[in-house]
């Protein structure tokens, strides 16, 4: 009988312990082992998980984007009280599903409409491109820098952008040859383009889309590459210079807080909107975790010159003082500042400009340097 | 253009490979469409044998486990004269499935000593003129045509017509796993869930397209790599969607192929053979 109330106490205690967590649940467009976008979503879910000990976490993998609404209509009835929708095609599911359940906390990554109860939030990669834009520029010895393009988007443009403004501070003469392969993960495609890009000259390589094959097929050319998304020194030890990671946790477990904390609630999150940087360390320069430039390449950035502000600096010391100045509260530095034109010749963001979030997030055009097919251009 | 011809036999090459082990067993009547899932488990399987104990035992796990998977839709496509497109089409689905759950482990980890993909090209080749010797040849191709074009008359011969389509199925998973090692060892030298990417399906069309014939096969496979390369080093020089430019080896390689000269199918094809009816 002893027994028997140590355990029931025990039961209690358990349940009561679980009705104080806050419940928080994660949809996923892909797999949590594509080593790309939701891996790193996962990564997030479960720092944030150890991080804050009252946080409860589930998630469902590969949900295809039409089928938002029936996995939230689920994890409604399973209790969760904050739902992370992880994938821009979800939007009319979480809008919708946000009307059904009023009372439920809605996030929805690279989302742009938002609602009383639903947030949007994103790490973005633009400053971290510009920066690996210098090193290409640098290491380039053909003044060709290849980048394999997924989907010409505005988030994927002002990427190639931001790159190649980096790519001609250091090198005015420089081209970036781009080239789409219209998927976010098509290995052979992927392999094909850099192949192409190999043909016509290209020494150094970017890419936005979702493997690491960029950098396994530049590496067999002796090729440098910059990685994406998660850290990719591996694939290619001697090759990888730097690259762009994300850290989803950040934002996770500053949004998961403020719900603690009763900031945020299901009726005032109609202007939260995340769009994390640098200073905000929801994202990273690095060829890995807490390696900003590969050792290896190090002494050849160092030796590299480029002018700022009519001085000869080291392109190594102007890449570590701009991730210092960007990685600062308040950052003096940003790579959209004009005057900045497009190949066109036209006037993008006017001297002394900054772009604003809005054109940021709209960006059409193509910066100078930028060599291949551009659909959407703006005549 | 150098590179351009590298390139077309070099991405040619687990298309080829995959296309003879389909037309292996399509002539002899048995329709293989578990490609895509055959080529899946066997970049896994190559792949993990590969981290193991080297790329010589990744290759053998390959081709093992695709002439394994052929032998399985025997059992279902041959024995129990299942709908051979409804176990094809299971087969595909269930090994892109259980390659993806069996791979986590190896998600974004790369291969440290690839295996270069001249050698296997080469290989590639040489299997597809033998294959080509085997049907013509030899008294097992010559079984192996009757099968696919009257099981009932090879039969009456005193041909096992299931033997030899189990030995079709078990040989062509074997190359097709050969495809699947090709990918994971060599072209990509790493595993991602979906790493094959639909070039199963390319094969399956290629085989219709070379009119079931190994050496026509040959040229389908690499002018459709010819074509996916060029589609990106020719984008943005001529003044071409991109989008449109992705069309284009799946519409030359159809056009070229039909032009060349009339197809003709096993006339068994997707029938299964019963004796007696």
């Amino acid at each position: 009988m002893k027994r028997f109330w140590a355990l029931a106490v025990l039961a209690l205690g358990l349940a009561l312990g679980q009705g104080d967590k806050l419940k928080a649940c994660f949809i996923y467009v892909g797999p949590i082992g594509d080593a790309g976008w939701t891996y790193a979503h996962d990564l997030g879910r479960k720092k944030a998980e150890a991080a804050l000990p009252w946080l409860e976490t589930r998630y469902v993998e590969s949900v295809p984007e039409a089928q938002a609404l029936p996995v939230i209509d689920r994890f409604v009835r399973e209790g969760c009280q904050v739902i992370f929708a992880t994938s821009f095609g979800y939007m009319e599911g979480v809008l919708e599903g946000a009307k059904k359940y009023p009372n439920v906390i809605f996030a929805h990554a690279t989302g742009v409409k938002r609602a009383p109860n639903v947030a949007t939030y994103m790490a973005d990669f633009y400053q971290v491109y510009y920066l690996n834009g210098l090193a290409a520029g640098a290491l380039s010895k053909t003044g060709k820098i290849g980048y394999v393009a997924a989907f010409p988007i505005p988030e994927v443009k002002r990427h190639i952008n931001a790159f190649t403004l980096g790519v001609r501070a250091v090198n005015p003469n420089a081209q970036v040859l781009v080239r789409w392969i219209n998927a976010w993960y098509d290995p052979a495609k992927a392999r094909e383009a850099t192949e192409a890009l190999l043909a016509q000259g290209a020494d150094v390589f970017a890419f936005t889309e979702d493997t690491p094959t960029v950098i396994q097929t530049a590496a067999k050319k002796g090729a440098y590459s910059f990685g994406h998304y998660t850290p990719m020194l591996k694939f290619a030890p001697d090759h990888v210079v730097s690259g762009q990671i994300v850290h989803w946790d950040v934002i996770y477990i500053d949004f998961l807080k403020k719900v603690k904390e009763g900031v945020y609630t299901a009726k005032n999150l109609q202007n939260v909107d995340y769009f994390w940087l640098l200073q905000h360390k929801a994202v990273e320069m690095g060829a890995d975790y807490g390696v900003p430039i590969n050792p290896k390449h190090v002494t050849l950035l160092q030796k590299a010159q480029m002018t700022v502000g009519g001085k000869k600096v080291s392109v190594y010391d102007h890449i570590l003082a701009l991730v210092k100045d960007m990685s600062s509260p308040k950052p003096t530095f940003d790579p959209f500042t004009g005057p900045i034109r497009d190949r066109k010749g036209v006037v993008r963001i006017p001297a002394g400009k900054k772009a604003t979030l809005e054109e940021l997030l709209t960006m059409e055009w193509a910066a100078a340097g930028v060599v291949g097919d551009w659909p959407g251009e703006p005549k | 253009m150098e590179e351009a011809l590298v390139r077309a036999v070099l991405f040619g090459t687990p298309i080829l490979l995959a296309s003879l082990g389909a037309l292996l067993a399509e002539r002899g009547g048995v329709v293989n469409l578990g490609v895509e899932g055959i080529m899946a488990l066997s970049a896994l399987a190559a792949f993990a044998a590969a981290m193991a104990g080297g790329v010589g035992l990744g290759v053998l796990a390959g081709v093992g486990t695709g002439a394994v998977l052929g032998a399985f839709l025997g059992l279902f496509a041959v024995s129990l004269r299942a709908n051979q497109f409804v176990a094809g089409l299971a087969l595909a689905a269930l090994g892109l499935g259980a390659s993806g759950l069996l791979g986590k482990r190896y998600e974004g980890v790369p291969l440290p000593n690839p295996l270069p993909e001249e050698g296997l090209a080469l290989l590639a080749l040489a299997l597809a003129a033998l294959l080509h010797l085997l049907l013509y040849r030899t008294r097992f191709g010559l079984y192996l045509r009757s099968v696919g074009e009257n099981p009932r008359a090879a039969d009456l011969f005193g041909v096992s017509v299931d033997g030899v389509r189990h030995l079709a199925l078990f040989l062509g998973g074997g190359l097709m796993g050969l495809a699947g090692a090709y990918l994971s060892l060599a072209y990509r030298p790493s595993w991602t869930d979906g790493m094959t990417a639909g070039l199963g399906w390319v094969a399956i069309a290629l085989v219709i397209l070379a009119a079931w014939q190994p050496l026509r096969a040959v040229l389908g496979a690499y002018l459709f790599g010819l074509l996916f390369f060029l589609q990106f080093r020719l984008q943005g020089s001529v003044p071409i969607p991109s989008e449109a430019f992705a069309a284009m080896p799946y519409l030359l390689v159809i056009l070229v192929l039909a032009l060349s000269g009339r197809t003709r199918a096993p006339k068994a094809l997707g029938i299964p053979f019963e004796r007696g009816r």
